[in-house]
């Protein structure tokens, strides 16, 4: 049972030669403005390089504090769009599941570090060698069951791991690569921040001060024929309000951040070029303690599902910025294709207050004389909802939950602690309601397996890792068990959409709304941007993106 | 013997303040390696156990009771050596300061001595001039400015001289065009930068100083000294100046002792709202990060400032009244 994605990966090149050839078709003849006479781009104006308040120099691709600009400098093996989640070859130009815990690369060949020396598999093996012995590197989780990593010839390096890993392809996809060469040299590759920032990325570092950031055309970029961009400037992030007079100045090329009332404040500013996109990403979802009663109780849930008015949440709390999210969990519309077409409204759950109450009578209820909502030993109910201090918005949203339980005869409580006592409260199960955020990537397994599977909570009291809702069910248990070793997306759709079923029949918890990709765009200097009406990639999907743009017509 | 007690007292309040410093951050509980995972993923981004995991690797969890991190850490603090920063991995906490410090130093140093001398001569001034119409506009004035939120006049400036005249830009320590250095473009876009912060600070600055000498100066010219000195038919600006302003400054020389030794932990709403990469900004995001060993630094460099301004102030006081010395003896 051999599965390859290689007619995947072949659809991604193929994308990329028709992006090609429209770019040198539609490519001014004569340039305006800020484009010179070869079709380039002289600078790209972006945003904040991360780094905190004191920025450092650090370009190790695997360092928690690593600068945002590393993904200009290493090359990953594939980019999988966040999006649609489609692959882009990069470094890798095929892979193969020979076994669930056995991968097989396939690496591009006449690939060279920008310090001259040739790209080898040796290099992808020493990475990913690094990574399975540094605690520190694995931000990904990925070393705690790769067993090793070797080079099999020039171009192709073998992956073997301990258990079945087949749902981790896109981590393991995204691996920056670093050369071995320069990293083998270093006492320690921990503390190493890689200053030389040797890669085979279409940039390398230009200038660095902890203000400002600038990233040159790398020329000996395997694919530098598609990169119209001669330099991206990075500057350091001013307060939020100044930003957003900057942005709005058309200071940037691209921003990525929230914007109140981005219609007025940045689009009016120029509407011919400034635009957004904000792309749902993943859902933010209420998690109701399943370790205690009445949450415990699957009727109550599937009442709560009905009862919450996510569109006024969406409207008030989320500024219509983002859209009500579907119970399957799933992104959509990116997701579109792994949803079960059998489900009405893409998942998508309408608020019927009506329903909800009724459900909530039928399984025993009721309320008292004063409308008030009673437990089963007859008490009033009431809940206290936690969310983290000083995260506006998760608030505003808190808000619109506690009017539609209210709505239902049900007192809640809103607390705002501070983060770290919220954070000790969800892990713990010290709570009643909360918000959570999992799902929205592009492995299926992840997606569902974090939230849902009992090996990932814990009894009240001890740290669920990622079941925080603490939902146990020993059929969803044996769906993630089969998903985890699923090959294909082909095998991988069947388990999927039983995974959508049990989140509707079994409400472990209620997806609300998407979190928002924050994306501001300016196309006066720069076009090809993705859009709202032209979704090529996410927003944060730079390797695609920069091989797109253009110089802007000018007019 | 009185300065020997000082120094005593001096000693044992530095080992109270490393003390608190190690204990109070970590009373507070929580899981620093969480919070740093979330602080990079920003607010409401989904973090993976995974991030934490090596996280935590990376900083390294101590496994060590709390009373032997407690007796490590005071040695390594005697040593000078203040470990690694969490939030700035694998930097230390000495490079993260050395780096931020003198911004501050610059900054909230020529400010506050600006300030002195502005606020001291206008003090005098009006306290010379008391009861008239001068001194009702100054002291009145001064002291309406002095209520408004500091904030407030920072992002007017910011909006007036930055956005609509364009004049200074509106935030960060240079512009990161040059490389920073003794150089000439540096310094200069280094100025320009600092020019805004300054004005800020410069508006408030000076009020607390003016107030404080003129009512000094009102209650010394009522003293006998001074009416006596009238009474010989001393010139006014003579009188001013020698009965008066040189009695009055006193109290206002130690407060800028203790101003300067607190300097050093800047000023962390102005290097939070011009985004100045000075000691307050620091210190303000390694205490929101749980950066243990950063903010720990920070606060004994502060501590430190003080001590050392208030130990100089009494060691002046002992020199100059004697009167200190001898209530200390009896």
């Amino acid at each position: 049972m051999n599965s390859r994605l290689a007619p995947r990966a072949a659809a991604g090149i193929a994308a990329l030669a028709v992006t090609g050839a429209a770019l040198a078709a539609c490519s001014p003849a004569t340039s305006e403005g800020s484009a010179d006479a070869a079709g380039m781009i002289p600078v790209v104006q972006l945003g904040d390089f991360g780094g905190g308040s004191n920025p450092q120099v650090n370009y190790n691709p695997f360092s928690a504090n690593r600068l945002g600009v590393i993904w200009g400098i290493y090359d990953t093996l594939m980019t999988t769009n966040g999006y649609d989640c489609s692959e882009t070859p990069e470094l890798a130009t095929e892979y193969e599941w020979v076994t669930p815990s056995e991968l097989h690369l396939t690496l591009r060949e006449n690939v060279t570090w920008n310090d001259g020396e040739p790209f080898t598999a040796e290099d992808v093996a020493y990475t990913f060698g690094i990574i399975n012995d540094n605690a520190a590197l694995d931000l990904t989780g990925l070393g705690a069951h790769l067993e090793s990593a070797e080079a099999v010839g020039e171009n192709e390096a073998v992956l073997t791991f301990d258990a079945p890993s087949v749902a981790d392809t896109p981590k393991i996809l995204a691996t920056s690569i670093v050369p071995e060469h320069v990293w083998s040299q270093q006492e320690d590759p921990v503390t190493y921040t890689a200053e030389e920032a040797v890669g085979t990325g279409m940039f390398t570092v230009k200038s660095f001060t902890p203000q400002r950031v600038s990233m040159q055309k790398n020329p000996d970029y395997w694919d530098a024929d598609k990169v119209k961009v001669q330099e991206v400037r990075f500057v350091k992030d001013g307060e939020a309000q100044i930003n957003q007079l900057n942005l709005a100045k058309g200071m940037y090329d691209a921003q990525y951040m929230y914007v109140p009332d981005i219609e007025d404040t940045y689009v009016k500013a120029d509407p011919d070029h400034h635009g957004y996109w904000f792309a749902p990403g993943s859902p933010i979802s209420l998690l109701m303690n399943n370790a205690k009663a009445p949450f415990d109780d699957l009727a109550f849930r599937a009442a709560i599902m009905h009862g919450i008015d996510k569109e006024t949440l969406v409207k008030r709390a989320g500024e219509g910025y983002t859209t009500v999210a579907s119970q399957t969990s799933l992104v959509v519309p990116g997701m579109d294709s792994w949803l079960d077409p059998s489900i009405a409204d893409k998942g998508v759950i309408p608020f019927d207050a009506q329903k909800a109450d009724e459900l909530l009578t039928a399984a025993g209820y009721a309320t008292d004389s004063d409308g008030r909502r009673l437990g089963k030993d007859g008490e009033p109910l009431a809940f206290t909802f936690i969310t983290p201090q000083g995260w506006d918005d998760w608030t505003r949203a808190a808000n619109e939950v506690v009017r539609s339980f209210e709505d239902l005869g049900i007192e809640v409580t809103l607390n705002t602690p501070e983060f770290q006592t919220f954070e000790v409260d969800r892990r713990q199960g010290n709570y009643d309601l909360l918000f959570g955020v999992r799902g929205g990537t592009c492995s299926m397994f992840q997606n569902f397996n974090e939230p849902l599977h009992s090996d990932n909570t814990a009894p009240i009291g001890k740290d669920a890792t990622t079941n925080e809702s603490r939902f146990s069910d020993p059929a969803v248990d044996a769906l993630l068990d089969q998903l985890r070793n699923a090959k294909t997306p082909e095998e991988q759709k069947p388990i999927v959409v039983e995974l959508q079923k049990a989140m509707i029949e079994k409400v472990p918890f209620v997806p609300l709304w998407y979190g928002a990709r924050w994306f501001e765009y300016n196309t006066a200097r720069v076009d090809g941007w993705p859009t709202e009406d032209d979704p090529y990639a996410a927003a944060s999907d730079n390797t695609i993106i920069f091989k797109r743009l253009a110089p802007a017509d000018g007019e | 013997m009185y300065f020997l007690r000082r120094i005593g007292f001096f000693l044992l309040t530095l080992w109270g303040a490393v003390t608190l410093n190690f204990f109070i951050p970590r009373i507070s509980g929580g899981d620093p390696a969480a919070v740093m995972a979330q602080k990079i993923a920003g607010k409401g981004e989904q973090v993976t156990p995974a991030q934490i995991d090596a996280i935590r690797a990376m900083i390294g969890a101590p496994d060590i009771p709390i009373w032997e991190q407690y007796v490590q850490y005071l040695g390594n603090t005697v040593r000078g050596d203040f470990g690694v920063s969490m939030s700035y991995f694998p930097y230390t906490v000495t490079h993260m300061i050395g780096e931020a410090m003198w911004w501050t130093i610059v900054l909230v140093g020529v400010t506050l001595i600006l300030s002195f001398i502005i606020g001291t001569l206008f003090g005098t001034w009006v306290a010379w001039r008391r009861g008239t119409t001068f001194d009702t506009v100054m002291t009145v004035g001064a002291s309406f400015i002095g209520t408004l939120p500091f904030f407030w006049i920072a992002l007017l400036l910011i909006w007036g001289l930055s956005y609509t005249l364009g004049w200074f830009p509106a935030s960060g320590g240079y512009s990161g065009f040059f490389e920073p250095g003794f150089t000439p473009e540096f310094i200069g876009d280094a100025a320009h930068h600092f020019a805004l912060p300054a004005l800020a600070l410069l508006i408030t600055g000076p009020i607390g100083w003016m107030l404080g000498m003129r009512n000094n100066m009102v209650q010394s010219l009522g003293e006998d000294h001074s009416r006596f000195g009238r009474a010989k038919g001393l010139s006014g600006r003579t009188l001013a100046i020698h009965y008066g302003a040189r009695v009055a400054i006193l109290p206002n020389v130690t407060g800028l002792a203790m101003a300067l030794g607190a300097m050093i932990g800047g000023t962390v709403l102005v290097e939070q709202i011009f985004q100045y990469p000075g000691m307050g900004r620091l210190l303000f995001d390694a205490v929101g990060n749980h950066d243990y060993a950063l903010s720990q630094a920070v606060f004994l460099f502060i501590a430190i400032g003080v001590l050392v301004a208030n130990l100089l102030a009494d060691m002046l006081y002992g020199i100059l009244d004697p009167r200190a010395r001898r209530k200390e003896a009896s």
